[in-house]
Protein backbone atom coordinates (compact mmCIF):
# COMPACT_ATOMS: atom_id res chain seq x y z
CA UNK A 1 0.00 0.00 0.00
CA UNK A 2 3.05 2.44 0.94
CA UNK A 3 4.47 1.46 -2.75
CA UNK A 4 0.95 2.54 -4.51
CA UNK A 5 1.04 5.83 -2.57
CA UNK A 6 4.49 6.64 -3.23
CA UNK A 7 3.78 5.76 -6.84
CA UNK A 8 0.56 8.10 -7.24
CA UNK A 9 2.82 10.70 -5.32
CA UNK A 10 5.69 10.13 -8.12
CA UNK A 11 2.88 9.88 -11.02
CA UNK A 12 1.48 13.39 -9.80
CA UNK A 13 4.82 14.82 -9.40
CA UNK A 14 5.74 13.86 -12.85
CA UNK A 15 2.53 15.36 -14.24
CA UNK A 16 2.99 18.63 -12.86
CA UNK A 17 6.58 18.60 -14.08
CA UNK A 18 4.98 18.25 -17.47
CA UNK A 19 2.65 20.75 -17.05
CA UNK A 20 5.31 23.32 -16.20
CA UNK A 21 7.66 22.33 -19.23
CA UNK A 22 4.40 22.56 -21.56
CA UNK A 23 3.55 26.03 -19.80
CA UNK A 24 7.35 27.16 -20.21
CA UNK A 25 7.47 25.82 -24.38
CA UNK A 26 5.69 29.10 -26.16
CA UNK A 27 7.45 31.36 -23.73
CA UNK A 28 10.68 29.91 -25.03
CA UNK A 29 9.26 29.79 -28.82
CA UNK A 30 7.88 33.62 -28.93
CA UNK A 31 8.52 36.57 -27.03
CA UNK A 32 5.29 38.34 -25.66
CA UNK A 33 4.98 41.90 -27.51
CA UNK A 34 3.18 44.27 -24.90
CA UNK A 35 2.39 46.49 -27.28
CA UNK A 36 1.46 44.29 -30.33
CA UNK A 37 -2.38 45.27 -30.54
CA UNK A 38 -1.44 48.89 -29.96
CA UNK A 39 -2.14 50.98 -33.20
CA UNK A 40 0.94 51.57 -35.53
CA UNK A 41 1.93 54.54 -37.07
CA UNK A 42 0.06 53.66 -40.58
CA UNK A 43 -3.00 52.71 -38.95
CA UNK A 44 -2.96 56.29 -37.74
CA UNK A 45 -2.25 57.97 -41.17
CA UNK A 46 -4.62 56.25 -42.71
CA UNK A 47 -7.05 57.09 -40.64
CA UNK A 48 -6.18 60.70 -39.83
CA UNK A 49 -3.90 61.52 -42.54
CA UNK A 50 -1.52 62.74 -40.34
CA UNK A 51 -0.04 62.24 -36.75
CA UNK A 52 -1.07 65.24 -34.20
CA UNK A 53 -0.95 65.74 -30.24
CA UNK A 54 -0.99 68.09 -27.89
CA UNK A 55 1.40 70.72 -27.02
CA UNK A 56 2.28 73.80 -24.25
CA UNK A 57 3.51 76.62 -26.41
CA UNK A 58 0.73 78.78 -27.74
CA UNK A 59 0.51 78.19 -31.55
CA UNK A 60 -1.10 74.60 -30.89
CA UNK A 61 -0.59 73.95 -35.15
CA UNK A 62 2.90 73.01 -34.10
CA UNK A 63 1.66 69.67 -32.66
CA UNK A 64 1.50 68.41 -36.02
CA UNK A 65 4.20 65.65 -35.67
CA UNK A 66 3.56 64.07 -39.14
CA UNK A 67 1.78 65.32 -42.72
CA UNK A 68 2.85 62.93 -45.30
CA UNK A 69 1.16 64.93 -47.74
CA UNK A 70 4.36 67.35 -46.92
CA UNK A 71 6.73 64.70 -48.82
CA UNK A 72 4.66 64.57 -51.87
CA UNK A 73 4.71 68.33 -51.63
CA UNK A 74 8.90 68.83 -51.02
CA UNK A 75 9.45 66.10 -53.56
CA UNK A 76 7.30 68.60 -56.19
CA UNK A 77 9.30 71.72 -54.86
CA UNK A 78 12.55 69.63 -55.54
CA UNK A 79 12.47 68.18 -57.94
CA UNK A 80 9.28 68.72 -60.00
CA UNK A 81 8.93 72.41 -60.32
CA UNK A 82 12.85 72.56 -61.12
CA UNK A 83 12.16 70.84 -63.66
CA UNK A 84 9.02 72.11 -65.20
CA UNK A 85 10.61 75.87 -64.48
CA UNK A 86 14.00 74.92 -66.20
CA UNK A 87 11.98 73.35 -69.67
CA UNK A 88 9.71 76.67 -69.19
CA UNK A 89 12.42 79.27 -69.17
CA UNK A 90 15.14 77.19 -70.84
CA UNK A 91 12.95 76.34 -74.01
CA UNK A 92 11.58 79.80 -74.36
CA UNK A 93 15.16 81.07 -74.12
CA UNK A 94 16.24 78.48 -76.48
CA UNK A 95 12.95 79.28 -79.18
CA UNK A 96 13.56 83.49 -78.59
CA UNK A 97 17.28 82.25 -80.11
CA UNK A 98 16.01 80.05 -82.77
CA UNK A 99 13.90 82.84 -83.58
CA UNK A 100 16.23 85.64 -83.82
CA UNK A 101 18.61 83.69 -85.59
CA UNK A 102 16.09 82.70 -88.49
CA UNK A 103 13.67 85.46 -88.82
CA UNK A 104 15.73 88.05 -87.02
CA UNK A 105 14.08 91.30 -86.15
CA UNK A 106 11.18 91.85 -87.67
CA UNK A 107 11.61 95.38 -89.66
CA UNK A 108 9.81 98.39 -90.27
CA UNK A 109 9.37 97.32 -93.77
CA UNK A 110 7.95 101.45 -95.34
CA UNK A 111 10.95 102.78 -93.21
CA UNK A 112 10.61 105.75 -90.33
CA UNK A 113 8.34 108.65 -91.37
CA UNK A 114 9.27 110.74 -88.84
CA UNK A 115 5.90 111.41 -87.71
CA UNK A 116 4.57 110.07 -84.63
CA UNK A 117 1.48 109.00 -82.81
CA UNK A 118 0.76 108.80 -79.21
CA UNK A 119 0.34 105.25 -78.20
CA UNK A 120 0.59 105.03 -74.63
CA UNK A 121 0.20 107.76 -71.78
CA UNK A 122 2.58 109.23 -69.39
CA UNK A 123 0.63 107.15 -66.37
CA UNK A 124 -0.03 104.24 -68.62
CA UNK A 125 4.05 103.79 -68.62
CA UNK A 126 4.31 104.80 -65.05
CA UNK A 127 1.83 101.93 -64.50
CA UNK A 128 3.48 99.21 -66.68
CA UNK A 129 7.25 100.19 -66.20
CA UNK A 130 6.53 100.00 -62.15
CA UNK A 131 4.39 96.54 -63.08
CA UNK A 132 7.31 95.40 -64.73
CA UNK A 133 10.04 96.53 -62.58
CA UNK A 134 8.55 95.03 -59.55
CA UNK A 135 7.88 91.57 -61.91
CA UNK A 136 11.74 91.71 -62.81
CA UNK A 137 12.58 91.60 -59.07
CA UNK A 138 9.92 89.20 -58.01
CA UNK A 139 11.51 87.26 -60.27
CA UNK A 140 14.52 86.93 -59.77
CA UNK A 141 14.17 86.77 -56.20
CA UNK A 142 10.82 84.20 -56.40
CA UNK A 143 13.62 82.02 -59.22
CA UNK A 144 16.26 82.34 -56.35
CA UNK A 145 13.87 80.21 -53.69
CA UNK A 146 13.37 77.59 -56.59
CA UNK A 147 17.17 77.13 -58.02
CA UNK A 148 19.33 79.53 -55.72
CA UNK A 149 20.08 76.59 -53.55
CA UNK A 150 21.04 74.06 -56.74
CA UNK A 151 22.82 76.79 -58.83
CA UNK A 152 24.06 79.69 -56.92
CA UNK A 153 24.84 78.49 -53.38
CA UNK A 154 28.11 76.49 -54.98
CA UNK A 155 29.56 79.67 -56.34
CA UNK A 156 29.29 82.29 -53.94
CA UNK A 157 29.12 80.34 -50.86
CA UNK A 158 26.76 79.98 -47.50
CA UNK A 159 27.59 83.63 -46.37
CA UNK A 160 27.09 85.24 -49.84
CA UNK A 161 23.87 82.71 -50.72
CA UNK A 162 21.98 83.58 -47.01
CA UNK A 163 22.48 87.35 -46.96
CA UNK A 164 22.10 87.35 -50.89
CA UNK A 165 18.41 85.25 -50.03
CA UNK A 166 17.74 87.02 -46.94
CA UNK A 167 17.40 90.26 -48.78
CA UNK A 168 16.35 88.79 -52.03
CA UNK A 169 13.37 87.83 -49.74
CA UNK A 170 12.52 91.09 -48.36
CA UNK A 171 12.40 92.48 -51.70
CA UNK A 172 9.92 89.33 -53.12
CA UNK A 173 7.35 90.34 -50.34
CA UNK A 174 7.35 94.25 -49.72
CA UNK A 175 7.24 94.43 -54.03
CA UNK A 176 4.70 92.14 -54.47
CA UNK A 177 2.54 94.89 -52.96
CA UNK A 178 2.86 97.51 -55.67
CA UNK A 179 3.25 94.76 -58.67
CA UNK A 180 -0.27 93.63 -57.17
CA UNK A 181 -1.20 97.46 -57.41
CA UNK A 182 0.03 97.36 -61.08
CA UNK A 183 -2.04 94.32 -61.95
CA UNK A 184 -5.34 95.98 -60.97
CA UNK A 185 -4.68 99.28 -62.46
CA UNK A 186 -3.16 97.42 -65.69
CA UNK A 187 -6.69 95.43 -65.60
CA UNK A 188 -8.46 98.70 -65.30
CA UNK A 189 -6.63 100.71 -67.67
CA UNK A 190 -6.61 98.44 -70.81
CA UNK A 191 -9.60 96.09 -70.00
CA UNK A 192 -11.41 97.68 -73.26
CA UNK A 193 -9.04 96.92 -75.79
CA UNK A 194 -8.33 93.42 -74.80
CA UNK A 195 -11.68 92.01 -75.12
CA UNK A 196 -10.92 89.39 -78.29
CA UNK A 197 -12.83 90.07 -81.45
CA UNK A 198 -13.34 88.47 -84.76
CA UNK A 199 -10.01 90.40 -85.91
CA UNK A 200 -7.79 88.48 -83.45
CA UNK A 201 -9.27 85.15 -85.31
CA UNK A 202 -8.26 86.36 -88.81
CA UNK A 203 -4.56 88.21 -87.23
CA UNK A 204 -4.19 84.45 -85.41
CA UNK A 205 -4.88 82.85 -88.77
CA UNK A 206 -2.33 84.79 -90.32
CA UNK A 207 0.22 84.13 -87.96
CA UNK A 208 0.13 87.85 -86.70
CA UNK A 209 2.92 88.60 -89.26
CA UNK A 210 5.51 87.66 -87.14
CA UNK A 211 6.20 84.35 -89.59
CA UNK A 212 7.06 86.17 -93.23
CA UNK A 213 6.22 89.42 -93.76
CA UNK A 214 2.58 89.44 -93.56
CA UNK A 215 0.90 92.96 -91.50
CA UNK A 216 -2.62 91.52 -90.54
CA UNK A 217 -4.77 94.06 -89.30
CA UNK A 218 -5.13 94.92 -85.79
CA UNK A 219 -7.09 97.75 -83.19
CA UNK A 220 -4.99 99.15 -80.71
CA UNK A 221 -4.19 95.59 -79.19
CA UNK A 222 -3.85 92.42 -81.42
CA UNK A 223 -4.03 89.11 -80.28
CA UNK A 224 -0.44 88.61 -78.89
CA UNK A 225 -0.84 91.48 -76.71
CA UNK A 226 -4.78 90.56 -76.17
CA UNK A 227 -2.94 86.96 -75.08
CA UNK A 228 -0.15 89.26 -72.93
CA UNK A 229 -2.82 91.07 -71.14
CA UNK A 230 -5.18 88.11 -69.44
CA UNK A 231 -1.63 86.27 -68.93
CA UNK A 232 -0.73 89.63 -66.65
CA UNK A 233 -4.08 89.90 -65.39
CA UNK A 234 -5.28 86.04 -64.67
CA UNK A 235 -1.50 85.09 -64.01
CA UNK A 236 -0.70 87.94 -62.16
CA UNK A 237 -4.15 87.82 -59.93
CA UNK A 238 -3.15 83.90 -59.07
CA UNK A 239 0.85 85.34 -58.05
CA UNK A 240 -0.87 87.80 -55.88
CA UNK A 241 -3.35 85.90 -54.26
CA UNK A 242 -1.38 82.40 -53.31
CA UNK A 243 1.52 84.70 -52.41
CA UNK A 244 -0.40 86.47 -50.07
CA UNK A 245 -1.39 82.83 -48.39
CA UNK A 246 2.18 82.01 -47.94
CA UNK A 247 3.06 85.86 -46.89
CA UNK A 248 -0.01 85.70 -44.05
CA UNK A 249 0.70 81.31 -42.91
CA UNK A 250 -2.50 80.31 -41.65
CA UNK A 251 -5.11 83.43 -41.60
CA UNK A 252 -7.07 81.71 -44.10
CA UNK A 253 -5.83 78.31 -44.98
CA UNK A 254 -4.48 75.15 -42.92
CA UNK A 255 -1.34 73.55 -44.25
CA UNK A 256 -2.63 71.71 -47.02
CA UNK A 257 -3.92 75.09 -48.35
CA UNK A 258 -0.38 76.61 -48.08
CA UNK A 259 0.97 73.82 -50.02
CA UNK A 260 -1.19 74.07 -52.82
CA UNK A 261 -0.83 77.76 -53.04
CA UNK A 262 3.12 77.67 -53.07
CA UNK A 263 2.69 74.94 -55.84
CA UNK A 264 0.21 77.05 -58.04
CA UNK A 265 2.18 80.14 -57.12
CA UNK A 266 5.58 78.23 -58.54
CA UNK A 267 3.94 76.82 -61.87
CA UNK A 268 1.83 80.05 -62.70
CA UNK A 269 5.48 81.91 -62.11
CA UNK A 270 7.30 80.49 -63.86
CA UNK A 271 5.16 80.20 -66.91
CA UNK A 272 4.50 83.89 -66.85
CA UNK A 273 8.42 84.39 -66.42
CA UNK A 274 8.99 82.35 -69.55
CA UNK A 275 5.99 84.79 -71.07
CA UNK A 276 6.76 87.35 -69.96
CA UNK A 277 10.36 86.87 -71.53
CA UNK A 278 8.82 86.74 -75.04
CA UNK A 279 7.10 89.71 -74.40
CA UNK A 280 9.97 91.14 -73.42
CA UNK A 281 12.00 89.99 -76.75
CA UNK A 282 9.35 91.36 -79.37
CA UNK A 283 9.11 94.48 -77.59
CA UNK A 284 12.91 95.22 -77.81
CA UNK A 285 15.08 93.28 -80.30
CA UNK A 286 12.34 91.36 -81.97
CA UNK A 287 10.40 94.10 -83.49
CA UNK A 288 11.61 97.53 -84.69
CA UNK A 289 9.95 100.63 -83.10
CA UNK A 290 8.28 98.82 -80.86
CA UNK A 291 10.02 99.97 -77.89
CA UNK A 292 9.01 103.23 -78.38
CA UNK A 293 5.61 102.59 -77.36
CA UNK A 294 6.80 102.21 -73.47
CA UNK A 295 9.85 104.44 -74.31
CA UNK A 296 8.89 107.88 -75.20
CA UNK A 297 5.00 106.75 -75.27
CA UNK A 298 4.88 107.33 -79.38
CA UNK A 299 4.96 104.81 -82.59
CA UNK A 300 6.23 105.79 -85.72
CA UNK A 301 3.25 106.24 -87.70
CA UNK A 302 4.41 104.05 -90.52
CA UNK A 303 4.95 101.07 -87.66
CA UNK A 304 1.66 102.28 -86.61
CA UNK A 305 0.15 101.56 -90.20
CA UNK A 306 2.04 98.07 -90.11
CA UNK A 307 1.11 96.48 -87.00
CA UNK A 308 -2.02 98.34 -85.78
CA UNK A 309 -3.88 99.42 -88.80
CA UNK A 310 -7.25 99.69 -87.64
CA UNK A 311 -5.86 101.63 -84.67
CA UNK A 312 -4.58 104.20 -87.04
CA UNK A 313 -8.24 104.66 -88.71
CA UNK A 314 -9.66 105.45 -85.00
CA UNK A 315 -7.36 107.67 -84.05
CA UNK A 316 -7.72 109.25 -87.46
CA UNK A 317 -11.52 109.67 -86.71
CA UNK A 318 -10.65 111.61 -83.54
CA UNK A 319 -8.67 113.47 -85.29
CA UNK A 320 -5.79 112.58 -83.28
CA UNK A 321 -3.10 113.12 -86.08
CA UNK A 322 0.01 112.32 -85.84
CA UNK A 323 2.51 114.60 -85.13
CA UNK A 324 6.12 115.54 -85.96
CA UNK A 325 8.30 116.30 -89.42
CA UNK A 326 7.01 116.24 -92.96
CA UNK A 327 6.66 112.68 -93.96
CA UNK A 328 9.05 111.25 -95.95
CA UNK A 329 8.59 109.21 -98.70
CA UNK A 330 7.60 105.87 -97.71
CA UNK A 331 9.71 103.12 -99.66
CA UNK A 332 8.35 100.89 -101.98
CA UNK A 333 6.74 98.02 -101.25
CA UNK B 1 12.46 108.42 -68.63
CA UNK B 2 10.18 110.44 -66.40
CA UNK B 3 7.68 108.09 -66.38
CA UNK B 4 10.27 104.74 -65.52
CA UNK B 5 12.15 106.63 -63.42
CA UNK B 6 8.32 107.62 -61.11
CA UNK B 7 7.20 104.33 -61.62
CA UNK B 8 10.54 102.87 -59.85
CA UNK B 9 10.59 105.77 -56.62
CA UNK B 10 6.89 104.35 -56.58
CA UNK B 11 7.36 101.19 -56.26
CA UNK B 12 9.79 101.65 -53.53
CA UNK B 13 7.64 103.95 -51.46
CA UNK B 14 4.80 101.55 -51.34
CA UNK B 15 7.49 99.10 -50.37
CA UNK B 16 9.11 101.09 -47.55
CA UNK B 17 5.61 101.42 -46.24
CA UNK B 18 4.15 98.24 -46.19
CA UNK B 19 7.17 96.88 -44.47
CA UNK B 20 6.59 100.07 -42.30
CA UNK B 21 2.95 99.20 -41.87
CA UNK B 22 3.56 95.34 -41.52
CA UNK B 23 6.32 95.61 -39.21
CA UNK B 24 4.44 97.42 -36.62
CA UNK B 25 1.30 95.65 -36.76
CA UNK B 26 2.97 92.15 -36.73
CA UNK B 27 4.91 90.23 -33.96
CA UNK B 28 7.61 88.41 -34.71
CA UNK B 29 7.45 84.86 -34.60
CA UNK B 30 9.58 84.12 -31.75
CA UNK B 31 7.12 85.60 -29.52
CA UNK B 32 3.86 84.85 -31.78
CA UNK B 33 4.63 81.30 -31.21
CA UNK B 34 5.74 80.80 -27.85
CA UNK B 35 5.14 81.69 -24.11
CA UNK B 36 6.93 83.41 -22.38
CA UNK B 37 8.69 80.90 -19.92
CA UNK B 38 9.70 79.00 -23.31
CA UNK B 39 10.97 82.01 -24.73
CA UNK B 40 15.23 82.36 -23.37
CA UNK B 41 15.15 85.89 -25.28
CA UNK B 42 16.33 88.19 -28.28
CA UNK B 43 17.23 85.65 -30.62
CA UNK B 44 19.48 88.16 -31.81
CA UNK B 45 20.29 88.71 -36.01
CA UNK B 46 18.25 85.83 -37.99
CA UNK B 47 15.29 85.16 -39.78
CA UNK B 48 12.93 85.21 -36.74
CA UNK B 49 14.87 88.10 -34.91
CA UNK B 50 13.74 91.73 -34.27
CA UNK B 51 15.62 93.11 -36.51
CA UNK B 52 15.14 90.29 -39.56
Amino acid sequence: MASFGRFIRLAVGACAFLLVIAASVPCNAQQVNPTASSVKEQQLLQELNRIQGRVSIPDQRSGVLEQPAGRDWREFRNVTLRWIGGIAILGTIAVMVIFYLTRGMVRLESGRSGRTLVRFTAFERFVHWMTASCFIVLAISGLNITFGRPLLLPLVGFDAFSEWSQWAKYAHNYLSFPFTIGVVLIFLMWIAGNIPNKVDVDWLKRGGGIVGHDHPPAYRFNAGQKAIYWIVVIGGGAVAVTGYLLMFPFYLSGIEGMQLAQIVHSIVSVLFIAAMMAHIYIGTIGMEGAFDAMGTGEVDLNWAKEHHSLWVEQEQAKGHTPSGSTPRPVAAE
Amino acid sequence: MKAFLAALLFAAIVAVGVSILLDAIQEPSYVAFTTGGARVGNPGHNLVGPNG
